[in-house]
């Protein structure tokens, strides 16, 4: 069976500037990739790129051996949902509306929606911990409140692959802790593969099963996290040009990496 | 989507009897008071009542009712609080397109429309082409498409005046006249030129109005959930123009109606979504339109002040509210 993503030797570009050339990579189902790198090196333009957002100017990415671009919009909803990095919404719809609106590809051309939807939009609100926000306006949410909000949009999809673009960075540390036991959650029950850029490296180590270090738009580490953490902290010195030190914490089992100052 | 309050079916039913009564009611008001009694006894009374006050009470209805709804897809598709048909310059192609006929002496008429009223309909569609043209990129940024609106919309307007100079006194006051726009002088037969594309255009609009609220979301979020987006907005943009266009055509540029509607109904109903939004702007917009021509034709008999001014006179400090809103709360 073939890999559930795969990059064919991808360039992305802005207005003629190339940010990520020549990729090559698989993911296969199941596994939670986080992409790390400086700030500029790419990750969301991957993201992007996976999600149909952004066309690459050389190669194909194809998701279960179909290019990205050759799926219908609607089809390739029922794969993919993707969580932008921030979202600034300027409609003051209710919060339960709003991830409603994640239910889209699963209604008809009339975007009714069944009873099956409006359990999904709960069940998704509970795992998000957004239960108690239902009846406030999105306009009104703080930035960790609508990063939750946001991401109960994308689970509401029920799409077979996550695609997050720095998920927590508005987070607090109780909210983070919650969403990631709430990936956790999804993980077990419907079985997705994520795809995630971050700059937790530490809970991307924790919590992914792969990682891939950008440097320059250009791949500079791909694999299993056993493979990475044992090339750690030398590899992250590398990839952010910066030294990290090393801590072991005794409660987590687990080192801890920080940057020096 | 989950339960609506009762809220918004009050205003759902105070919104359709305030049309019901203005359809009903304003037809018999004017530089006359028409009562039932003597229309029915004086042919002449008669013709004014079927003849003139209904096609001029139906025009005001379905104008108001079409520009709410064109304002209100413009704002969707641009999230902008304050794009309207006026923002991107549709209307002043069309007075473009109007003022050149006026000019340069095209005075007859195709199958019942004036020269005048075909030259602001090319001018709008021309005007529309000339946006897309200018902001194309192969992918449809709805701020450089906004801009590109702002700056047709200028050009226009500059030309216009340059128009106004070589016109002369008489061609001059011509052209203001129809930049003030009004629905008075509407028959049944220059109504349909308005009528079916209006009705079309709303038809259309109705299927896919859910797209709407995903367009509020922001392109990548929508995109993601399975939304066509460069599709849909193109489709937008160009029924949007066409129904404007026909609108303005017959009845020139009214404006503010399309600011002024939809965002009374989001004052009134929090949380609104396109589907019950695009209902109460359409009512909203139609009566609004319909009571302001009554008043236009009453206030100051013998005259009849255009309705244009009305419309700005009640819409520039709505407008100005909105800004104030929209700093304020930054939202639609």
């Amino acid at each position: 069976m073939g890999s559930l993503i795969e990059f064919l030797d991808i360039s992305l570009a802005y207005d003629g500037t190339v940010v990520v050339g020549d990729l090559s990579l698989k993911i296969n189902h199941g596994e939670r990739w986080a992409f790390i790198g400086k700030n500029g090196t790419g990750k969301s333009s991957i993201i992007k790129a996976v999600a149909g957002i952004l066309k690459p100017i050389h190669g194909q990415i194809n998701l279960s051996g179909k290019s990205v671009s050759d799926y219908h919009s609607r089809e390739r909803a029922r794969w993919l949902a993707y969580m932008p990095q921030q979202s600034s919404p300027v409609i003051p719809y209710t919060v339960k509306d709003y991830v409603m609106l994640g239910r889209h590809a699963h209604q008809g051309v009339w975007a009714l929606a069944q009873p099956s939807d409006y359990a999904e939009v709960i069940k998704a609100m509970e795992i998000c911990d957004i239960i108690h926000l239902q009846n406030r306006l999105v306009t009104t949410l703080s930035g960790g409140e609508l990063q939750r909000v946001l991401l109960a949009g994308a689970v509401v999809q029920d799409a077979k692959i996550l695609l997050l673009d720095e998920p927590t960075t508005f987070l607090d540390p109780s909210h983070e802790r919650y969403f990631y036991k709430a990936l956790e959650r999804l993980y077990i029950e419907k079985q997705l593969t994520v795809l995630m850029v971050t700059h937790d490296l530490n809970s991307a180590i924790e919590y992914s099963t792969h990682i891939c270090a950008l440097e320059s738009g250009k791949l500079f580490f791909s694999g299993t996290k056993e493979i990475f953490v044992e090339a750690c902290p030398g590899i992250l010195n590398q990839t952010f040009s910066v030294d990290f030190q090393t801590y072991h914490s005794i409660t987590a089992h687990a080192n801890i990496y920080r940057a020096n100052s | 989507m989950f339960a609506k309050s009762k809220k918004t079916f009050l205003v759902v039913f105070l919104l359709l009897i305030l049309s019901i009564s203005s359809i009903i009611i304003c037809p018999w008001l004017g530089l006359k008071i028409l009562n039932p009694f003597d229309v029915l006894k004086h042919d002449d009374l008669f013709y004014v009542f079927t003849m003139i006050r209904i096609p001029r009470t139906l025009a005001a209805f379905f104008a108001g009712g079409g520009l709410a709804i064109a304002g209100m897809v413009y704002q969707a598709i641009f999230r902008n609080s304050l794009a309207d048909p006026y923002t991107l310059g549709v209307s002043s192609g069309a007075s473009l397109g109007a003022a050149l006929c006026i000019v340069f002496g095209l005075g007859g008429a195709v199958a019942g429309m004036s020269f005048v009223s075909l030259g602001a309909f090319t001018g709008a569609i021309i005007a529309i082409a000339f946006i897309y043209a200018l902001a194309w990129s192969g992918e449809h940024n709805s701020h450089t498409l906004l801009l590109a609106g702002v700056i047709v919309a200028t050009v226009c307007s500059g030309l216009i005046m340059f128009l106004h100079l070589i016109g002369g006194l008489h061609r001059s006051f011509q052209i203001l006249r129809w930049i003030m726009g009004g629905v008075d002088g509407i028959s049944f037969s220059i109504l349909y030129f308005m009528l079916i594309p209006v009705i079309l255009y709303i038809g259309m609009t109705w299927l896919f109005l859910p797209i709407l609220d995903h367009f509020l979301t922001g392109d990548h979020v929508a995109h993601s959930r399975g939304i066509a987006v460069n599709k849909y907005r193109l489709y937008f943009i160009i029924s949007t123009a066409l129904a404007v266009g026909a609108i303005v055509s017959v009845c020139g540029p009214i404006g503010f109606v399309g600011v002024l509607a939809p965002h009374t109904c989001r004052m009134l109903i929090t949380g609104i979504r396109h589907r019950t939004l695009a209902l109460c702007s359409f009512l909203l917009g139609g009566s609004f339109l319909v009571i302001t021509d009554t008043l236009a034709r009453s206030v100051v008999p013998p005259a009849e002040i255009p309705v244009g001014i009305i419309t700005a006179l009640v819409g520039g400090p709505f407008f100005l509210l909105v800004l104030y809103r929209r700093k304020k709360h930054l939202m639609l």
